[in-house]
């Protein structure tokens, strides 16, 4: 008896709180703004950022942590004083990198890379911000993890030559061969900053980050770039472990090597930047704990936003219905009855938002990582989260309007138009 | 309240007049309701208005009841107390053998639920539910389960020759209808006694002996029926008569 009481009440409140949001829906979607708001923040940027992190995932694991580099100026400035102690530093030069892989007994792999930016002309298809990589040896391209798909990386005597030759990255293909296939490229000239440059290869794609394609790029010898670009630019020198477990070894012996090298180095600066994938990806960390905090900011303003639109609404509802509530209470409802029936309406109205937040959340995170080209990763867990959040909200929201309406007078309540 | 004084004399001391019983504890455990010594008072800022002061009777199950009164008599603060409705400031009220003048907020709700159905004058009729669902809410609020709920709700229906109106809501009907539909979500329950606030005040004379009409039945039938109004040819119908006036009981006679 007790049992089937307290069901049929509920049950009743709940036929009511669904009849009550139907009659009102514009009033129920316009209380539904805020919680939508604050949901889909949430999902959308939960979505995103777990996406992002598989992708930076297998970027990184791609190379693996076996590589680290050494350069004048750190990839990642992060003050100004760390800029210019860095300009105070001596270049990163050849002379070093051959120090290395001849002083080094755990570095696997040693060689050098610099960077330019030019645009790239064949025909009269351009390709612009292109990255050009000077590197030496050919080892560089297993160092940087990028395989030939078609044609020949340069030979080592080609390489020390200083010829005008190139391997293309696959975006190259694409901007300057209208995505003709690989093999129509090799033996092609291509001109970067009005130079002639013969193809030798074409790279297997890699994909992008960020929305940053890593394929725009297009690799020559060093001796290439030197000529092209004058030899005055620090270098950065890249250095490969067979397997991680000797990255701490030969970063000491590294350490050691440039130290001894460098010799002034002071207790404030050793000279140089020693930098492992680490940088990036507790850079990157450090970036989306950020986002998620403004994000856990937004969703609770907007939530608590939300909240208080609720209860405004169901003050509203309350005393609209001061009538029917002294009805109900004549023919014997209970106050728990009458809280129950609000609580559920209030309750009712924030688990739609929050369901419909999480829907429009995963829209929105779909549509960027369609346009920005990372996985989408629906995660149960956070709508399971955004639709219990908001229906905490509703708990909180409701409690004050459902008990001022369970502890009418019923006197009072009839005696209401 | 055993030692009560109750000052209990009317102007004239007519021979059908009725006494409440007050021998045993101050109740009479045979009687439907007993009401003794009962006061309610109002804070009206600092000033306190007694809306009853005193009243005392006791109706036996089965019985036809009106109370009378001009408006202001305390007629509508002493319904609220039989229905259950609010608390005396003061007195004992004994309804079908429990004691209500203490009861809190939720046991009062139990009992207009089982002991009490209400008339109102102008209904009360949850607008937007089917007159089934209107009938079916004492029920709800009694835990009475869905299919057996159903067919009390018809049955009651049925027997304010309703039947064919079940799916209709209030605004589909008409007065005597909708409060036909009232008489029965106030029967559907079974209670103790029937309780009508000005049954009639909102319907037409023909309509309104239709419902008296119904009203008669039902008592033959054997229920408790306690009419409150301030019409005279109301109060006629039934077979006792309470008149109340300035917060006390006037007249107690029996006219049938």
């Amino acid at each position: 008896m007790r049992y089937s009481f307290r069901l049929t009440a509920i049950w009743e409140a709940f036929r009511v709180a669904t009849a009550s949001l139907r009659a009102n829906k514009l009033r129920t979607a316009l209380t539904l703004i805020g919680i939508v708001v604050g949901v889909t923040a949430v999902i959308a940027v939960v979505t995103i950022i777990k996406g992002l992190d598989q992708t930076v995932a297998q970027t990184f694991s791609s190379q693996g942590s076996t590589v680290f580099s050494i350069s004048k100026n750190p990839q990642i400035i992060k003050s100004r004083e760390e800029f210019i102690k860095a300009n105070r530093r001596k270049d990163v030069t050849h002379e070093d990198a051959e120090a290395i892989a001849r002083l080094c007994p755990a570095c696997w792999r040693v060689g050098i890379a610099a960077n330019a930016v030019e645009t790239v002309k064949y025909a009269d298809q351009k390709a612009e911000n292109v990255r050009i990589r000077g590197v030496d040896p050919t080892t560089m391209f297993d160092i940087d993890g990028v395989t030939i798909d078609v044609g020949r990386i340069w030979s080592d005597t080609e390489g020390a030559s200083g010829r005008d030759i190139c391997v293309i990255g696959a975006d190259m293909l694409k901007n300057l061969f209208s995505d003709a296939p690989s093999d129509r490229a090799v033996g092609q000239e291509i001109r970067i900053d009005g130079r002639p440059y013969l193809v030798l290869g074409v790279l297997e794609p890699l994909g992008s980050i960020f929305g940053f394609s890593r394929d725009n790029v297009v690799y020559i010898p060093y001796s290439t770039y030197q000529k092209a670009y004058g030899g005055r630019r620090s270098l950065v020198v890249f250095i490969q472990v067979p397997d991680a477990g000797q990255l701490e070894i030969a970063e000491d012996q590294v350490r050691t090597i440039m130290r001894n090298r460098r010799g002034h180095a002071t207790d404030e600066d050793e000279g140089f930047a020693l930098e492992t994938q680490d940088v990036f990806l507790n850079l990157y960390g450090s970036a989306t704990s950020n986002i998620y905090l403004v994000t856990i900011g937004v969703a609770a303003v907007s939530l608590l936003v939300g909240g208080i639109v609720v209860m405004n609404i169901m003050l509203v509802s309350v005393t609209e219905r001061t009538k029917e509530i002294g009805i109900r209470k004549a023919v014997g409802a209970r106050r728990k009855d009458i809280l129950t029936q609000f609580l559920i309406e209030a309750v009712g109205v924030t688990a739609i938002g929050g369901a419909i937040g999480v829907g429009t959340g995963f829209g929105l995170a779909y549509v960027i990582s369609a346009l920005i080209g990372f996985p989408l990763l629906i995660s149960v867990t956070s709508a399971v989260l955004g639709v219990a959040c908001s229906s905490i909200v509703g708990i909180a929201s409701g409690m004050w309007p459902a008990w001022r309406a369970a502890k009418l007078d019923p006197i009072e309540a009839l005696r209401a138009e | 309240m055993s030692d009560a004084t109750l000052t209990l004399t009317p102007p004239e001391h007519a021979e059908n007049e009725i006494k409440p019983r007050l021998e045993i504890d101050g109740h009479d455990p045979s009687m439907l309701i007993s009401m003794r010594n009962i006061w309610k008072t109002y804070q009206m800022g600092t000033e306190s208005v007694h809306a009853l002061h005193g009243v005392s009777f006791d109706i036996p199950r089965g019985e036809y009841i009106a109370i009378i009164g001009p408006s202001g008599s305390g007629k509508s603060t002493l319904m609220n107390l039989i229905g259950c409705l609010d608390t005396p400031t003061q007195g004992e009220y004994w309804l079908n053998g429990k004691n209500v003048s203490e009861m809190d907020d939720d046991e009062l709700a139990r009992i207009r639920n089982q002991e009490v159905g209400f008339v109102f004058q102008t209904f009360n009729l949850l607008a937007r539910a089917t007159a089934l669902h209107n009938v079916e809410l004492p029920l709800i609020y009694g835990g009475v389960g869905a299919s057996q709920r159903h067919e009390m709700a018809k049955k009651a229906l049925n027997a304010v020759d309703l039947a064919d109106r079940i799916t209709h809501k209030p605004n589909e009907l008409s007065g005597g209808q909708r409060q036909r539909v009232a008489i029965a979500r106030a029967l559907v329950n079974h209670p103790s006694i029937l309780l009508a606030d000005e049954p009639t005040g909102a319907l037409d004379s023909h309509t309104s002996m239709e419902i008296m009409d119904l009203f008669e039945r039902l008592h033959s039938e054997g229920n408790t029926i306690i009419v409150v109004t301030h019409e005279h040819d109301i109060a006629d119908r039934a077979h006792r008569v309470i008149s109340i006036r300035d917060g006390q009981i006037e007249k107690d006679e029996r006219i049938k």
